[in-house]
């Protein structure tokens, strides 16, 4: 296992988040989500990989279908002071929505940390944080695939960007 | 009398400012060195294993009050064709650790098998910052040679440059595995903004200089001469900046509101003083003469910043000239002078007359450095209870100088940031000419707050803000902006960031110019090159300091 730090479980979830689609605003979410899974000894990793694999099969609160709710959509929709009646609604990989709300309310449910979808209660006020580390785990190869992930917003170097550069000269001659 | 009161942001914010932003005594270099005389930190040198040619490993052990931190410095041979400023680079001539204690045989041993790989390393809990610096072939040599001649380098060719190596890098927060700020951010020694990375770089400084002084002793035994006091004093540790940097202080909206509210308070504080007593009258004109040394010493290719460099010559001229009168005139003497400023001279002048003005004034605005950090975790809330006719109404209040640009204009969009494949880093792109906008970082405020201005518009009034943004998530990044800006009036910069003209390089002076740097020197209108630490005091002098404004 890799030892990581918290700083580096965030910028990487918001960048896997934004590879999958999610807006800057819910990448950011899922970011903070990660660092309290990853501070939490949870399986952070695991979850992040999958909600990049799962993210488009999940649907909007509101949004028609039998598809599965996305616990990050729902989970920002609460945080904003959103009051959706969920009933006995699917939440896809309800973990991503136990961490986004933690602060204000807790989110519990049957199956474990990693079941793929599963009706989730909700009460407020917020169950008291479990207590946090300050450092991450993650397999290399599992941290591979997020980076594979990241990378694909970042934007490949053309002819017209690599002559434009932007840092200091290539031979440092002074 | 009413109060003078802040400078307005529409004023503060904007590119002829920021791009002739000066160092103050706020600047967290200066904070730092503060603190350390106050506190009397003691620095010793445990190790010392260099060869002839000065490879090898140092370790320079800082005592704080309540702690010790090392710097550990490594210094390896460089193929010539392998040395380049650019962060991409992959080998460097030196390479170090800010490291959290003192580092037993065995965490050396850590550290100089990834230390000297940088970014390719990993690092560990107990290091708080991961650094890297190149010589400055032209004068490192030289310098090395006078003194194996048991002479003193020529003062004018060091002043010239302003330092021995320059860093290319200085990774902080987590980086590559290095500790998370947020461990160490309630350390008093390290509370404020970038205060680890700023005691890396002043280490470095000695490790420079200590390096030329050893190869030189190595060369010539019995007859090397060291670098004289006075000239290790004026020398600082040379920063080639590119773009990497400027996204962030757009990505950090309330800390940057942080940075710039407690200089523009401080200026305020003085503006309103009543009187310039002789003691601040004397500390005032020290100052200035210290600036006009300094600025007459600072030299740059680039022909816009000299034309600037040679009028803030003369306009320093006439400031020195006009503040006699104005700081014996009341009321309000200091405003006054900056009146003058504001009126008669240009911006470098103006901005330089900020720093002066705030440099006599230690007891009136120094523990305003503690309010430069922000706690981020708070901006994410969004209160989804407003309305969108009420999120509309703010944006038009707040954002307004956002309203100015024409975006229809392809001037207007001519530019995008994104982060790079290759280098990881963010880069600037052409939008006509380059592939990759879909992949735009969200740096361009001005014009993505009049499409959420719109977004809302279309919305019926008195629909949630938390509605629309299920809806629309595609505006929630934004929506916190606006929350932030609602009580930050100094969080954004109030240019459109993607325009044709655009010149990062005055965004980088101005996030330099909060780190204390000074002898800017842009490359392009893309990078830059700086000092820091140049003129203040060797952290060495630190245990013997007697106060702080001495050492400072």
């Amino acid at each position: 296992m890799i030892d990581v730090s918290l700083n580096e479980v965030e910028s990487l979830a918001a960048r896997v988040a934004r590879s999958c689609g999610f807006s800057h605003g819910l990448s950011d979410d899922v970011a903070r989500a990660a660092v309290r899974l990853a501070a939490q000894d949870r399986p952070w990793g695991e979850a992040l990989e999958r909600l990049a694999r799962e993210a488009a099969r999940f649907a909007a609160p509101g949004e028609p279908g039998g598809r599965p709710l996305c616990p990050v959509r729902l989970g920002a929709y609460l945080l904003d002071g959103g009051a959706p009646d969920l009933g006995a609604a699917q939440v896809g990989l309800p973990i991503w929505l136990g961490a986004l709300v933690e602060d204000a309310m807790r989110a519990s449910w049957v199956g474990g940390d990693l079941v793929d979808a599963a009706p989730v209660r909700l009460e407020r006020p917020a169950r008291t944080p479990p207590p946090t580390g300050t450092r991450a785990t993650i397999s290399p190869a599992r941290r591979d695939a997020l980076l594979a992930l990241a990378h694909k917003i970042y934007v490949p170097e053309s002819a017209t960007s690599r002559a434009r550069g932007a840092g200091g000269g290539r031979v440092d001659d002074e | 009398m009413s109060e003078i009161p802040l400078r307005s942001p529409d004023d503060v914010m904007r590119f002829a400012r920021l791009g002739s932003a000066h160092p103050t005594r706020l600047s967290f270099l200066r904070q730092l060195v503060r603190r350390a005389a106050r506190e009397r930190w003691r620095v010793t040198r445990p190790v010392w294993r260099l060869d002839d040619a000065g490879f090898g490993r140092a370790v320079y052990r800082v005592a704080t009050p309540a702690r010790i931190y090392s710097l550990v410095a490594f210094s390896t041979p460089l193929d010539e064709s392998r040395r380049t400023d650019r962060v991409i680079a992959q080998a460097w001539d030196t390479s170090y650790v800010l490291y959290d204690g003192e580092p037993c045989e065995a965490e050396l041993d850590r550290l100089e098998a990834n230390a000297p790989r940088q970014e390719a390393g990993r690092y560990g809990p107990r290091d708080l910052v991961l650094a890297r610096a190149n010589k400055s072939v032209r004068l490192f040599e030289s310098v090395v040679a006078a003194l194996a001649r048991g002479e003193q380098p020529d003062p004018d060719t060091l002043a010239g440059v302003g330092y021995l190596l320059r860093t290319t890098a200085v990774y902080g927060n987590g980086k590559f595995g290095i500790a998370d700020r947020a461990g160490v951010a309630g350390r008093p020694e390290l509370a404020a903004p970038f205060q680890a990375e700023m005691l890396a770089v002043w280490l470095i400084r000695s490790f420079t200089l200590d390096l030329a002084d050893h190869i030189a002793r190595r060369r010539a035994p019995d007859r090397a001469a060291a670098l004289a006091p006075d000239l290790r004093r004026r020398m600082g540790v040379g920063n080639a900046t590119g773009l990497g940097m400027a996204p962030y202080l757009v990505r950090h909206p309330a800390l940057i509101n942080n940075w710039f509210l407690a200089r523009e308070t401080a200026l305020a504080r003085v503006r309103n003083l009543p009187v310039a007593d002789a003691a601040a009258r004397a500390d005032f004109f020290a100052a200035l003469s210290a600036m006009q040394r300094r600025v007459g010493a600072w030299t740059t290719l680039d022909e816009r910043l000299s034309a600037a460099i040679a009028q803030l010559r003369s306009d320093l001229v006439r400031l020195a000239e006009a503040a006699p009168l104005r700081l014996a005139s009341a009321p309000l003497p200091w405003n006054a002078l900056y009146a003058f400023a504001e009126r008669e001279l240009g911006f470098e002048a103006q901005e330089a007359c900020v720093a002066l003005l705030i440099e006599p004034h230690g007891d009136l605005v120094d523990a305003l450095g503690d309010s430069m950090s922000a706690d981020e975790g708070e901006d994410l809330r969004i209160d989804g209870a407003i309305s969108c006719a009420q999120t509309a109404q703010a944006l038009a209040r707040d954002f307004r100088w956002a309203f100015a640009t024409d975006f229809s204009m392809r001037a207007a969009q001519a530019r995008f940031w994104y982060v790079s494949a290759e280098k990881l880093e963010p880069r600037l792109g052409e939008r006509y000419e380059e592939d990759g906008a879909e992949l735009e970082l969200p740096v361009a405020v001005a014009r993505d707050m009049q499409a959420f201005a719109q977004a809302l518009r279309a919305e019926p009034g008195e629909t949630p803000l938390a509605d629309f943004l299920l809806r629309q998530p595609q505006w929630r990044h934004l929506a916190r902006r606006a929350r932030i800006a609602a009580r930050c009036p100094y969080s954004e910069i109030r240019e459109n960031l993607i325009d044709a003209a655009m010149r990062p390089v005055d965004i980088l002076r101005a996030k330099l110019a909060f780190f204390g740097a000074h002898n800017f020197d842009p490359r392009s209108d893309r990078w830059l090159r700086i000092a820091l630490f140049a003129g203040e005091p060797m952290i060495e002098e630190m245990a013997g300091a007697r106060d702080a404004d001495a050492a400072a």
